[in-house]
C-alpha cells in the first residue's frame, strides 16, 4: 500500500492504494468518483477515458501509482470548472450531448465527452471528419455516433456563432435551439 | 383502457400539442453527462462484499463433484455457494425452466457457472475461485447444430423428448404447395445468419442486501425488474412480498439483460448467508458467456411469384441454433415465421423452424428477436426475385404491399402501415430513381423492408392483469410524481412518460419527475423488451393523466361556476377556453383539486386487446400494432480488397407518431448501426474447441465513428390507433433492412449475392472470383435477361 | 473488473538505476513504458512480474532530436502520438509517423511509447486471452502448454509480431540502442528479431533507450499501409512499410519491402531493390517491376492462422497492399489505411 498524491479535478487528494490498483479502480472505488466507466477491463473501448495533463488516456491501463503529481480530470469535474469559469449550467460539451439526444444509455458518454472537451480544447473548429477521428477510441453501442457528432458539431456552431447542420430528420431547421419554438397556438 | 384521440377535449394547439413531437432533451440527460447518474456498479454500501463465479472450463460435461473447502478457508472468504445451494430450475419463459442459477450435475458450455465466492474483496474472491476443486467427466460437445439435430445421444438437457431439439414450430396458412406449383417465377436459395451479440458497454452487475428483517433488496443492471423479482422469489423460496428489485441506470441493453442471470441469483444468496451486502461485477468475457444474442440461422426459403413479380407462396424451413439453454427460444422459434407476414401480403405462407441446443453460450432476444435473421433471408430474395421478372426492387416492394387496417395470412391484425411512404421517402433521398442500376461498377444502391411488432399480445406468464401499470402523485409544490414499473435501458421511456404527463397535465416537463422500474415503489410492467414500453407505458400514463386531470378540471369547473369542458391544462396553466383571461397556475389547481378531493393521485394501465390467430402459438407475434421500415444503402466494393464500404443508409420509418423526434432518430439510427456491424464486423462464434473465439471488445469488432456511415433518419408518422397519441415502436424494427439493403447493394454495386453472413471481405473477394469464373464460362448466360417486363 | 495480480512497483529516476533494478530481480521484474501492451497482458496473467519498473521518470528516454548529421534520434518513451504529428519525422521518415498514427486509437496511441511497440510482445488468437479461456483451453507453446494450436502439432512457437512501427523502422534501416548491466550496445533493428514468437528478440534485461534514423537522401519516399477489420483500436492483420531512395530524375537508386503481422518477425522481402533499381517511377517499367515485386511479396509472405482474422485473405491482401503503399510513396502520400 503506498499513499499517492492525485490532483482530481482540482483537489489535491492523498489515496492509499496498493501498487497494482489501476487509476480507474482509485477513481471509482476509492475516491467514489464514479462518472468514470468501465466496460472491457482493458482498454479496447474508451469507456473510461480521462483527461490527464489535459489529454484524454485510458483510466483502466493507467496504474494509479503512475499518476502521482498528474492533473487529473473526470467528469465530475467539467461542470464545477465551467462554473468556476464564470459559465453557467454545464460544460457547452455536457450541455449539448443532452440536447442532441447523444445521451440513451450514457455509459460510454463520460469518455466519450471527455475524449470531445480535449478535442475542442485543441482545436476549437473540428471538420466532422476530424470529430469522428478524435472520438474512434470511444465505442458506443446506442447512438450509431450521428447525434454525438452532432453534438461536437453543435458546440463548433455555437462557438463560432454559425448554424448547425441540420439532422436528417428535421430538414433545414435548428431543432437544438435553445430558443423557445414559436408557438403553433393560441398563446 | 387506452387513450385513442390525440389530446383529448378541446385541444387550443394548433398542431394539438405543446410537449408530445418536440425535441427536447431527456429527463436524465445531464445527470448522465455529468456522471451523477447512478448505474449498478457505482453502489457502494458499507461492509460490501465481493462476489466472483467459477466456470466451467468444459462444453459439456458431468459434475462428478465439487470441493469448497479450501475456498471456504481461505482468509477473507466469507461464503461460498453451488448449485446445491439453489437448486431449483428457471427461465424467463415458464414453461422452459432449464438453467440453474449454478450448475446442478452437468455444465453445458464453457463458462458456464458452477460455484460462487463473496470475499472482502475482488482479489481474495479470485483467489478462492482457484481454490475450489471441481471434477468433471467430459461429454461430447455439440459444437455444429445440425449434428444436434440428427444426434440424440447424448442429450444436452436430459429428459427431452425430442433428443436434442429445444423447439419445433410448423405452421403453414393456405395453399402453399398448389400456389407454389402454379407460380410463373420462382426463387429458391439458402441463407446463414451468423451469432451476433448485443455488447452492452455496461458489464453486467448486481447488487444485494438482506436486511435484519428478512427483506432482500436487489439493485440490478436488468431489463427486466418484474421478471427478476419472480424468479428470485422461486429460486430463494422466498415469498414476493419479502424481495424488492432495483434497476438503476443501465448501461445499454438491446435483449441481453433480459433474462434473470446466476449473478442475481449468486449475490442475494450470499447476501443472505453472510448478512452483508454483496456485489458481483461480470468481467467482459463473462458477459459474452453470458451472451442470449442473436440465435445463428440457417434458412432454406422459396417464394413463389406471378410474373409481375407478385408473390403467390413463401415456403421457409430453417434450422435454429440455440446454444446450451432454452432462454426466451420458444418465442424466437415461432418469431422466426411469424414476423415475416407483413409489409407484403402473402397468399401463402408455411414456416418450418427447429431450434435445437448445442454447447455454446445460450441464445436469447437481441434487438429485432428472431426476425432479423428470416428477414434478410427473404429481403435478399425479394431482391432475387425483382431481378428475374425485371422488376424496379422498390417496385416490387410496393405492388406487393399489404395495405392498412387489414390482417395478414397468419391470422394478425394489421392497423396503421406507413410502408409505402417509408419506400417513397428513401426512394427520393436517395436519388434511387436516378442512380440504382446506373451507377459505376463499385457503387450500388440496395432496398429492404421490413415490419416489427410494437409490443406483444404474449404476456410471459399467463395473468388478465394489466401489461402496464402507472401511478401518480401531485406534490403540492406543483410537481407530479410518476412511478412506472418500465424499464428506461437508455432508449429514453422516462422521458417519454414525462413528456405524456407533461402534455396531459399541462405541465412543464421539468416539473415532472419519473421513478421507474422500482418493484416496491413502481405498478408492475413487464419490462424493456418486444419494444412495447413507449406503446404500453405510454398509454398506462395517458390513462392516469385523464383521471387526473378529471379530478382537477372538476374542482376548478366547480370553484369558477363553468362546465367542466371549458377547464383546459396547459403548460403551468389551469384556464377557461372560453375566457383566457380567466386562469391560475397549475399548482393552484393543484391545491384547489387537492381541497375538494383528497390527497391527489392516480394509477393507469394498459393491456393489448385479444388479438392473434386462432391456432396453436397465434397470439405469438400478435401486437396491439405494428412498425414498419424501409432503408436504402448506399455501398461501395473495393474489388481489389473485396471490402465493402457502406457510405450511407437512408432510414425511413413508421413510428406511428414520434413523441419526441429526436429519441426516435436516436432509436433508428442506434437501430441501423446495429444491423450494419453485424452484417460488416460481427462475428459471435467458438473455435473448434468449443471456446469463444474472442470474449473482448478488441477480438468482438464493434464499429467505431470512423467505421460508421452517415445514417439518415426520415420518421414516416402513421398515426395508429392503438398507440400512444398514434405511437409505435422505433427501437428494433428500423435494425432488420440494414442487413438485406446492404446485400442488395453490393449486387447491384458488383452483380454478386451475399447470402451469408457476416460479408467479409474474404468472402466478397470469393464471390468476385466465382462471377469472374462465370462470365468467363459463358459469356452472354441467357439466365441474366429478365423474364416479365423490363425495369 | 478484471483485476492486476499483484506486484511492487519501482520508478527509477536514471536509467542506470532501472537497469540495476531490473539485473538485480531478473525475470521475475519488467519495465513498463506506457502500459498499453503490458497491463493488459499482466491481466490476462501473460507476465506476473513481481517487480514492475516504470522508465517514465527517466528524463533522457524522452524527446525527439535531430542529430548535425540529419539523423533522427527518438527517444524510446516518446508517445506514438507524438511521432505521428512531429515534423522532422513526418519529413525524414514518413513511413514511421504514418505507422505511428495507425497503432491503435486515440488515447492509446498518446499512453503508447515508441519503445513500447518496438519491444511489443508478439500476438496470437490462442495466447492473448484471459487465464480462464487458456486454461480451458490446455494453454499453449508460448504460455504454460506444450501444443501450438495455429500448426497442428506446431513444436515452434508461430504468434504473430504485430508492431506498426517495428517495419517502419526496419525499411529505415535505424539502429536501437539499448542499455544492460555491461553497458550500451547498438543494434541495427534487423539484428533485433529472431524466428520464435514465444519471444521474438534478441535482447534480454536490457532497456530500449532511443531508436536512430539515418538522414534521408533528397529523393527519400516512404510510406506505411495497414490492413485491419476497423478503422481504429484494432492491432494490424497485415502491415506494409516501404521506401525508395530516388536519385535526380526520379529514378531509384535503392528501395526496401517490410511486412508485419505474419509470423514472429517482420519480414523483409527479398530482391526488392534490384527490381527497382534503375527506373523512373513514372515510367512503365517501374509498373511492371511494382508488379513483379508484389509476386515476390506474395510469395515470400505467408501469413499463419495465429492473430484473429482469415489468414488466406491476409495472403491475399499482401501483393495489394505492397502496390497501394509503393504507389503512395511515389506521390508521397500514405499512409495506406481503408478509412
Amino acid at each position: 500500500m503506498r499513499v499517492l498524491h492525485l490532483c482530481v479535478n482540482g483537489d489535491r487528494l492523498e489515496v492509499a492504494a496498493p501498487p497494482h490498483w489501476t487509476l480507474l479502480e482509485v477513481l471509482r472505488y476509492k475516491l467514489g468518483l464514479t462518472g468514470s466507466k468501465q466496460g472491457c477491463d482493458k482498454g479496447d473501448c474508451g469507456a473510461c477515458t480521462v483527461l490527464v495533463d489535459g489529454k484524454p488516456v485510458l483510466a483502466c491501463l493507467t496504474l494509479a501509482a503512475l499518476s502521482e503529481g498528474r492533473e487529473i480530470t473526470t467528469i465530475e469535474g467539467l461542470m464545477p470548472a465551467h462554473r468556476q469559469a464564470g459559465g453557467e449550467g454545464a460544460d457547452p460539451v455536457q450541455e449539448a450531448f443532452d440536447r442532441c439526444g447523444a445521451l440513451q444509455c450514457g455509459f460510454c458518454q463520460p469518455g466519450m465527452m471527455l475524449s470531445a472537451r480535449a478535442l475542442l480544447n485543441d482545436n476549437p473548429t473540428p471538420s466532422p471528419a476530424e470529430i469522428k477521428h478524435a472520438l474512434s477510441g470511444n465505442l458506443c453501442r446506442c447512438t450509431g455516433y450521428t447525434q454525438i457528432v452532432q453534438a461536437v458539431e453543435l458546440c463548433v456552431a455555437e462557438s463560432t456563432s454559425k448554424k448547425p447542420r441540420s439532422p436528417a430528420w428535421a430538414p433545414g431547421v435548428n431543432p437544438w435551439s435553445r430558443a423557445e419554438p414559436a408557438s403553433g397556438g393560441q398563446d | 383502457m387506452a387513450a385513442r384521440d390525440n389530446h383529448g377535449v378541446g385541444s387550443p394547439w394548433k398542431d394539438g400539442f405543446k410537449v408530445i413531437g418536440r425535441a427536447l432533451p431527456k429527463e436524465d440527460g445531464l445527470a448522465k453527462a455529468t456522471g451523477q447518474a447512478i448505474y449498478a456498479d457505482d453502489i457502494q454500501l458499507p461492509g460490501m462484499l465481493h462476489a466472483k463465479i467459477l466456470r466451467s472450463p468444459h462444453a459439456h460435461a458431468r459434475i462428478v463433484s465439487i470441493d469448497t473447502s479450501r475456498a471456504l478457508a481461505l482468509e477473507g472468504v466469507h461464503a461460498v455457494i453451488t448449485g446445491e445451494s439453489m437448486p431449483i430450475r428457471y427461465g424467463v419463459i415458464p414453461w422452459t425452466p432449464d438453467e440453474n442459477a449454478l450448475a446442478v450435475d452437468k455444465v453445458r458450455f464453457i463458462g458456464d457457472e458452477v460455484a460462487a465466492v463473496a470475499a472482502v474483496d475482488e482479489d481474495t474472491a479470485n483467489e478462492a475461485l482457484r481454490l475450489i476443486e471441481v471434477e468433471y467427466e467430459p461429454l461430447h460437445a455439440y459444437l455444429d447444430p445440425r449434428e444436434a439435430l440428427e444426434r440424440s445421444e447424448p442429450q444436452i438437457h436430459e429428459g427431452k423428448k425430442a433428443g436434442n431439439v429445444s423447439k419445433h414450430v410448423g405452421l403453414d396458412f393456405g395453399p402453399v404447395d398448389e400456389n407454389l406449383e402454379k407460380a410463373e417465377v420462382r426463387v429458391e436459395g439458402d441463407y446463414v445468419f451468423h451469432g451476433s451479440t448485443h455488447a452492452p458497454i455496461e458489464p453486467h452487475c448486481a447488487v444485494a442486501q438482506h436486511a435484519a428483517d428478512g427483506l432482500l433488496t436487489v439493485w440490478s443492471s436488468t431489463q427486466i425488474t418484474h421478471y427478476v423479482h419472480r424468479a428470485l422469489a422461486r429460486v430463494l423460496e422466498l415469498p414476493e412480498s419479502r424481495i424488492r428489485v432495483i434497476q438503476p441506470c443501465l448501461g445499454g441493453a438491446f435483449g441481453g439483460k433480459s433474462d434473470p442471470f446466476a449473478l442475481e441469483f449468486c449475490v442475494a444468496k450470499l447476501a443472505m448467508i453472510t448478512g452483508r451486502p454483496v456485489k458481483m461485477l461480470w468481467t467482459r468475457e463473462e458477459v459474452f458467456y453470458a451472451h442470449r444474442g442473436r440465435h445463428p440461422m440457417q434458412m432454406h426459403y422459396v417464394t413463389g411469384a406471378d410474373r409481375d413479380g407478385r408473390v403467390q407462396a413463401v415456403d421457409a424451413k430453417i434450422l435454429i441454433d440455440g446454444g446450451s439453454y432454452s432462454s426466451f427460444g420458444l418465442v424466437t422459434t415461432y418469431y422466426s415465421g411469424q414476423l415475416l407476414t407483413g409489409p407484403y401480403d402473402f397468399p401463402a405462407y408455411r414456416f418450418d423452424s427447429t431450434r435445437v441446443f448445442t454447447n455454446k453460450p445460450p441464445c436469447g432476444p437481441k434487438r429485432g428477436h428472431g426476425s432479423v435473421q428470416p428477414r434478410f433471408a427473404f429481403e435478399v430474395q425479394f431482391d432475387q426475385l425483382a431481378e428475374k421478372v425485371g422488376v424496379d426492387p422498390i417496385e416490387i416492394r410496393r405492388r406487393n404491399f399489404q395495405g392498412d387496417y387489414t390482417e395478414t395470412v397468419n391470422g394478425q391484425r394489421i392497423t396503421s402501415n406507413g410502408f409505402l411512404a417509408c419506400l417513397d421517402q428513401v426512394e427520393e433521398a436517395s436519388d434511387w430513381k436516378k442512380r440504382r442500376g446506373k451507377l459505376p461498377r463499385g457503387r450500388g444502391l440496395g432496398v429492404a423492408g421490413s415490419m416489427y411488432i410494437s409490443g406483444t399480445n404474449y404476456a410471459v406468464y399467463p395473468n388478465k392483469m394489466p401489461q402496464a401499470g402507472v401511478q401518480l402523485k401531485v406534490d403540492r409544490s406543483g410537481m407530479v410524481m410518476v412511478f412506472t414499473g418500465g424499464n428506461d435501458i437508455g432508449q429514453g421511456s422516462n422521458s417519454v412518460v414525462r413528456y405524456i404527463v407533461a402534455e396531459e397535465l399541462g405541465l412543464r416537463p421539468e416539473d415532472v419527475r419519473v421513478k421507474a422500474a422500482d418493484t416496491d415503489l413502481c405498478p408492475v410492467d413487464l419490462g424493456a423488451y418486444s419494444s412495447r414500453v413507449t406503446f404500453m407505458v405510454g398509454n398506462a400514463t395517458i390513462d392516469a393523466c385523464r383521471k387526473l386531470r378529471k379530478k382537477i378540471t372538476q374542482a376548478v369547473a366547480q370553484e369558477w361556476e363553468i362546465p367542466q369542458a371549458r377547464v383546459f391544462m396547459g403548460l403551468g396553466e389551469v384556464f377557461d377556453l372560453e375566457d383566457r383571461e380567466k386562469l391560475i397556475s397549475t399548482r393552484e389547481a393543484f391545491h384547489l383539486a387537492e381541497e375538494h378531493h383528497d390527497t391527489l393521485g392516480s394509477t393507469g394501465s394498459y393491456n393489448t386487446p385479444t388479438l392473434g390467430g386462432d391456432y396453436r402459438g397465434g397470439t405469438i407475434g400478435a401486437s396491439p400494432a405494428y412498425s414498419f421500415t424501409a432503408h436504402v444503402v448506399e455501398a461501395t466494393v473495393d474489388e481489389e480488397t473485396g471490402r465493402i464500404t457502406v457510405e450511407n443508409c437512408w432510414i425511413a420509418h413508421d413510428c406511428g407518431r414520434a413523441l419526441n423526434p429526436m429519441l426516435v432518430a436516436g432509436q433508428m439510427e442506434g437501430s441501423a448501426y446495429m444491423g450494419l456491424a453485424e452484417a460488416l464486423l460481427e462475428d459471435h462464434r467458438v473455435n473448434r474447441f468449443g471456446l469463444h473465439a474472442g470474449p473482448s471488445l478488441l477480438d468482438y469488432r464493434l464499429p467505431t465513428a470512423v467505421d460508421t456511415p452517415e445514417l439518415h433518419a426520415l420518421i414516416v408518422e402513421s398515426l395508429d390507433p392503438e398507440g400512444p397519441y398514434g405511437a409505435k415502436e422505433a427501437g428494433e424494427g428500423p435494425l432488420h433492412p440494414s442487413i438485406p439493403a446492404i446485400s442488395n447493394a453490393v449486387f447491384d454495386a458488383v452483380g454478386i449475392r451475399l447470402t451469408e453472413l457476416p460479408f467479409t471481405p474474404g468472402k466478397v473477394l470469393k464471390a468476385l472470383e466465382e462471377q469472374k469464373a462465370e462470365k468467363q464460362a459463358s459469356p452472354g448466360n441467357p439466365s441474366e435477361q429478365p423474364i416479365g417486363e423490363k425495369a | 473488473m478484471l483485476r492486476l495480480p499483484k506486484f511492487e512497483m519501482a520508478e527509477p529516476d536514471t536509467l542506470d538505476e532501472a537497469v540495476s533494478l531490473l539485473a538485480k530481480h531478473g525475470d521475475r521484474a519488467m519495465p513498463i513504458a506506457g502500459g498499453t501492451d503490458l497491463v493488459p497482458n499482466m491481466k490476462h496473467e501473460l507476465f506476473t512480474p513481481e517487480l514492475v519498473v516504470s522508465l517514465a521518470g527517466i528524463a533522457e528516454l524522452h524527446g525527439i532530436e535531430q542529430a548535425g548529421d540529419g539523423s533522427l534520434i527518438l527517444g524510446a518513451m516518446t508517445p506514438l502520438d507524438e511521432l505521428a504529428r512531429d515534423e522532422r519525422v513526418l519529413r525524414g521518415a514518413p513511413a514511421l509517423a504514418q505507422a505511428a498514427s495507425l497503432v491503435a486509437g486515440p488515447q492509446l496511441r498518446r499512453m503508447g511509447t515508441l519503445g513500447g511497440n518496438v519491444m511489443l510482445d508478439t500476438r496470437c488468437q490462442w495466447y492473448n486471452q484471459t487465464h480462464f479461456w487458456r486454461q480451458s483451453l490446455g494453454y499453449c507453446l508460448k504460455k504454460d502448454g506444450t501444443e501450438c494450436h495455429v500448426v497442428a502439432g506446431g513444436r515452434k512457437c508461430v504468434a504473430a509480431a504485430s508492431n506498426d512501427s517495428a517495419p517502419a523502422l526496419m525499411s529505415l534501416g535505424a539502429t536501437l540502442s539499448f542499455q544492460g548491466p555491461d553497458g550500451t550496445r547498438e543494434v541495427p533493428i534487423d539484428d533485433l528479431w529472431k524466428s520464435d514468437g514465444i519471444y521474438n528478440k534478441k535482447v534480454s534485461g536490457e532497456i530500449l533507450t532511443h531508436a536512430r534514423i539515418p538522414a534521408p537522401g533528397p529523393g527519400h519516399r516512404g510510406a506505411y499501409g495497414k490492413l485491419r477489420d476497423r478503422g481504429s483500436i484494432d492491432f494490424p492483420l497485415l502491415g506494409v512499410a516501404v521506401r525508395l531512395d530516388l536519385g535526380s530524375d526520379d529514378v531509384v537508386t535503392d528501395a526496401d519491402l517490410v511486412v508485419v503481422a505474419l509470423q514472429a518477425r517482420p519480414v523483409r522481402v527479398r530482391k526488392v531493390a534490384e527490381t527497382f533499381r534503375g527506373l523512373e517511377i513514372q515510367g512503365p517499367a517501374f509498373r511492371e517491376a511494382l508488379d513483379e515485386v508484389c509476386t515476390l511479396a506474395s510469395k515470400q509472405c505467408r501469413p499463419l492462422a495465429n492473430i484473429p482474422g482469415d489468414h488466406e485473405y491476409r495472403h491475399a491482401m499482401v501483393p495489394v497492399y505492397t502496390r497501394r503503399t509503393f504507389l503512395a510513396a511515389c506521390e508521397q502520400g500514405g499512409p495506406v489505411h481503408h478509412v
